[in-house]
């Protein structure tokens, strides 16, 4: 090898942070890089002697540095005490004597030319937003798009993105949850068809590892470093992300330095709110793109009704509720607190149309039955909150079954109603609570709604 | 708290007052997660091999366990099933763990069959060593059948008349197990018995 570096390496390595071993590229390149200074070599896991004597680990992949998460074992390959980090080990084992790779040598160069297909008009407020936003990235200040359900969020991002794109820069858009990356790309795909993009979740087949535009889980950005010019956090109140500081650490680690991390979301949480007022800039927007008011909470008792359906029996109020979107051919969701509740009602749902389907987190064809949902091959899902937000299909009617329970907070509700009439055409719909007593976090869902919809006086 | 090892969600736990005296064992798994294990207690009866308990039975929670234990490299997965590995023996036995490679054994980075013993607290005597660094799990079964000397006696090691007890983490077609037990009793072992902690059954 006569030139300094082969740009094939450049261009996967460059803003990753990498196993040693598990390149796509021979061991004796990765080697000859390193030996010309290209590459760095950092050790996987560093362990210190804390104050009293604990050994104090930090993984250099993903920062986790909770004592909890980390094995400490005698490994047989450099034949000693080692440790490795549990944080991140579906990605490969990071322990002490692991080494991950990072690239030293010139950066890569990205393309200048993108087109933007979108041929949507932005109204007043989503064109507003994206002005601010775009200042905001000038800036390189942190901002927050405060938008409630079906207002064009995705949309707002369009032109900062193109922009940026232009410019010669690398962007990522990253999400907590799966299911709003699997949306976001094709309609990524659409509006930048000659921009280079991936999409990185856990299973993805990944293709283009030196693509331009990235949309990734949170998860996925353990891999990074120093990557990205901007990053947007769509969806930034969702589990996990707000549970677990590694995954904000990532985020971070995954922007340059100077880079700004903006957040998309409906329901910001009042922290999200406080730390952007500090450093940042806030664009709200009250109204959905087709200026319809957001579908408002019913509330149904269904009084014992986990008894019933753990016994396969469908309480009469959700029958007939069931069987009204049957008749009608509308599209619906119906949430559930815990899986196992769900699995034992399935049958009784079941009975009703065969073709009704649940799904969850770990369900092997949970992609699939979102799609046939959409596609209207079967005519509605049970789900847990996985599909809470981000999904959109055209006339869907939603309804919770145990609204009062706690893992629905009122962000939670607020996303679960925003499923409903985002369709310009189907500006509204059923968005009803079966419960059994009704909770402060639907009377708060209700109230902010009811806010937002008179125009969003303040809290 | 310790998170739970498989779903990393925190192990909710009940006080009681063994809880508060220090005297409950720590839990390693949720009880989401340990639902999923069922024991199977599968005891076959043989020639060679005089007798095989095998814990469990080859399932889709197994597989996740296996292959987050030793593909993924998460050693601290051993402690999952020490205490029903410890309560499989009596105290007085002598215990052969099967073997790895060495070679094996440093990409690894772990013995798997010696760690679950050691988190079991078993004290166990390596009397055998792998002639090879095939694997078993990448052969097919005609293969595996055909092989042959897989193990041979440590140098130096002596083989009373006495009752020895093999462990391994997976009784497949049994081959391991038969070469290994054939090595024993050929040196002089009077019976050979085995325990493993899950058997497959192949279709």
């Amino acid at each position: 090898m006569n030139k300094p570096f082969d740009p094939a390496v450049r261009d996967f390595l460059d803003g990753r942070i990498w196993l040693r071993q598990h390149t796509p590229f021979l061991m004796e390149k990765i080697d000859e890089h390193i030996k010309k200074g290209m590459i760095e070599t950092i050790p996987g896991v560093t362990m210190k002697k804390g104050t009293f004597g604990q050994p104090d680990c930090k993984c250099a992949r993903c920062e986790n540095e909770d004592s909890h998460l980390f094995t400490s074992f005698h490994c047989l390959r450099c034949e000693g005490p080692c440790a490795y980090c549990r944080n991140c080990l579906q990605m490969g084992r990071v322990s002490v004597c692991t080494e991950l790779i990072i690239w030293k040598g010139p950066q890569s160069e990205y393309p200048t030319e993108h087109a933007l297909a979108w041929e949507g008009t932005l109204t007043k407020h989503q064109k507003q937003a994206s002005e601010e936003l775009y200042e905001s990235t000038v800036k390189a200040r942190p901002h927050l798009i405060h938008a409630v359900c079906g207002s064009g969020k995705t949309e707002i991002l369009f032109e900062p993105i193109h922009k940026l794109l232009t410019a010669g820069k690398r962007v990522c858009i990253a999400a907590p949850r799966v299911d709003v990356i699997l949306e976001l790309e094709p309609r990524l795909r659409a509006a930048f068809p000659s921009t280079k993009l991936e999409a990185l979740y856990g299973g993805a087949d990944v293709k283009a590892f030196d693509a331009q535009l990235i949309l990734a889980t949170t998860h996925q950005l353990y891999r990074f470093r120093h990557a990205f010019e901007v990053i947007f956090v769509d969806e930034a109140d969702a589990f996990p992300y707000t549970a677990e500081k590694t995954l904000q650490h990532a985020v971070r680690k995954a922007a340059k330095p100077e880079a700004p991390i903006h957040f998309v979301t409906a329901t910001p949480s009042d922290k999200l709110l406080a730390e952007i007022k500090k450093m940042g800039a806030v664009s709200t927007i009250y109204r959905r793109y087709h200026g319809h008011p957001l579908p408002e909470p019913r509330t149904e008792p269904l009084w014992n009704y986990s008894k019933q359906l753990s016994k396969g029996k469908l309480p009469k109020a959700l029958e007939k509720w069931i069987t009204k979107r049957l008749d009608q051919n509308e599209p619906f969701l119906v949430f559930f607190h815990e899986i196992e509740l769900m699995m034992k009602a399935e049958k009784a749902f079941r009975q009703l149309d065969d073709r009704i389907r649940a799904v969850y987190s770990a369900h092997p064809d949970r992609k699939q039955h979102v799609q046939d949902l959409r596609a209207g091959t079967i005519p509605g899902l049970l789900t847990t909150t996985i599909l809470e937000r981000g999904i959109t299909i055209k006339n869907i009617q939603v309804a919770v079954v145990g609204a009062e329970q706690s893992i629905f907070d009122s962000g939670a509700l607020v996303q679960i109603g925003g499923r409903v009439g985002r369709n310009v055409n189907h500006p509204s719909g059923d968005f009803v609570l079966f419960h059994n007593g009704i909770s402060y976090a639907m009377d708060g869902a209700r109230r902010e709604i009811n806010r937002l919809n008179s125009g969003g006086e303040p809290k | 708290m310790n998170p739970c090892l498989l779903c990393m969600k925190p192990i909710k736990d009940i006080t009681s007052w063994q809880s508060f005296f220090g005297l409950e064992k720590k839990k390693t798994l949720c009880d989401d997660c340990s639902k999923r294990f069922v024991r199977a207690d599968i005891k076959e009866e043989g020639d060679v091999l005089d007798a095989v308990h095998s814990l469990y039975k080859y399932d889709d929670a197994m597989r996740d366990w296996l292959h987050q234990y030793k593909f993924l490299q998460d050693v601290a997965l051993a402690k999952v099933f020490a205490k029903e590995l410890r309560q499989s023996f009596s105290n007085k036995e002598t215990i052969v763990p099967i073997p790895i490679h060495p070679e094996r054994a440093r990409l690894r980075t772990f013995s798997h069959v010696e760690t679950l013993l050691e988190e079991a607290k078993r004290p166990y005597i390596q009397l055998l060593e792998k002639t090879n660094t095939g694997v078993m799990g990448e052969k097919s079964k005609q293969e595996r059948l055909e092989m042959e000397n897989l193990f041979d006696l440590v140098p130096g090691a002596s083989i009373q008349p006495i009752t020895y007890r093999l462990v391994d983490d997976i009784y497949t077609t049994g081959t391991t197990l038969r070469q290994a037990a054939t090595v024993l009793k050929q040196a002089g072992a009077a019976r050979v018995e085995a325990v493993t902690l899950i058997r497959s059954i192949q279709k």
